[in-house]
């Protein structure tokens, strides 16, 4: 029998079942872990600590998710807010914000479509964070722009300029690919 | 909404990037972590064990010899020897009643 998230939150909340606090956890581990891999450019360790901390703040806050958005969109928004404290706080994480021109565009018509995936990765981690944020939760993750807009507390508007500025950057990194133009 | 466009190959590329990531123990890390579990058992077993203690003392204590029979044509002289020891029986009988009560439905 599966339980909806729901069922678990109302358990967890109950009895401080860690049971189905840890099916929550199983749940979701992928994305946000992936979300924040992607965050951090790859520190698969970081990102971990980060996610890690996430499922902890998100057992100790529990009682304040109201159901009125997924709770995959509540979890993103700690994990979100954890990646900012610590990019606060990293040389290597803030230099993202000052703007940087993008690498040169894929010059390789005969690329393979291994190396787009490298280079599609690269050109992610290129990325504004908040460009970057915008298109991992929209384009990979599923949410609206809606969503999205809540779970990086910025308007609407932002968010589509995020996603539409990020895919405009990746286009232009790629151009070039065989395979890209036939993806 | 804003709905991944099927034919965009950027979208496609994303779609295709966005793997599963394997647990690896980090479930098990994470439940670790938590912190112990508060005594959930202790509240319930202290409202039961004072709604027994309560009881037992109201059995001996309470005045059952003056405990007349409840006469409603009493209650318009508020005749305080009828009235008295009946408002002691049903105030410590309600408070068993909500100690039973909120010790079984675990609430405020």
């Amino acid at each position: 029998m599966s339980f909806t998230d729901a069922d678990l939150i109302a358990r967890v909340l109950a009895r401080e079942d860690q049971h189905a606090f840890g099916e929550l956890v199983r749940r979701y581990q992928s994305p946000v872990r992936g979300f924040l891999g992607r965050m951090t450019r790859g520190d698969t360790h970081l990102a971990d600590d980060l996610a890690q901390e996430t499922f902890l703040k998100a057992w100790r806050k529990l009682h304040t998710y109201r159901g009125s958005a997924r709770f995959s969109t509540w979890l993103f928004g700690i994990a979100y807010n954890e990646f900012r404290t610590v990019a606060r706080q990293s040389k290597e994480l803030a230099v993202e914000d000052i703007e940087q021109p993008l690498a040169e565009p894929a010059k390789s018509a005969a690329g393979s479509r291994s190396d787009l995936r490298l280079d599609l990765t690269e050109a992610l981690k290129e990325l504004h964070s908040g460009e970057r944020a915008a298109i991992v939760l929209c384009c990979q993750n599923g949410l609206t722009h809606e969503e999205a807009a809540q779970v990086l507390d910025c308007p609407l508007g932002t968010v589509k300029t995020h996603v539409l500025r990020g895919k405009e950057k990746l286009k232009r990194r790629l151009f070039g690919y065989q395979d890209y133009e036939s993806a | 909404m804003n709905q991944p466009e099927e034919n965009d190959p950027i979208d496609v590329l994303l779609r295709e990037q966005n793997t599963h990531v394997e647990n690896n123990g980090f479930t098990t890390r994470v439940l670790a972590a938590l912190p112990p579990r508060r005594r959930m058992w202790l509240r319930p077993v202290v409202l039961l064990g004072a709604a027994a203690i309560g009881s037992a003392l109201a059995s001996r204590w309470l005045p059952w010899e003056n405990l007349s029979p409840f006469d409603l044509a009493a209650l318009p002289s508020l005749n305080s020897q009828v009235l008295l020891p009946w408002l002691l029986v049903l105030s410590v009988a309600a408070s068993l009643a909500w100690a039973v009560t909120a010790a079984v439905q675990g609430e405020d």
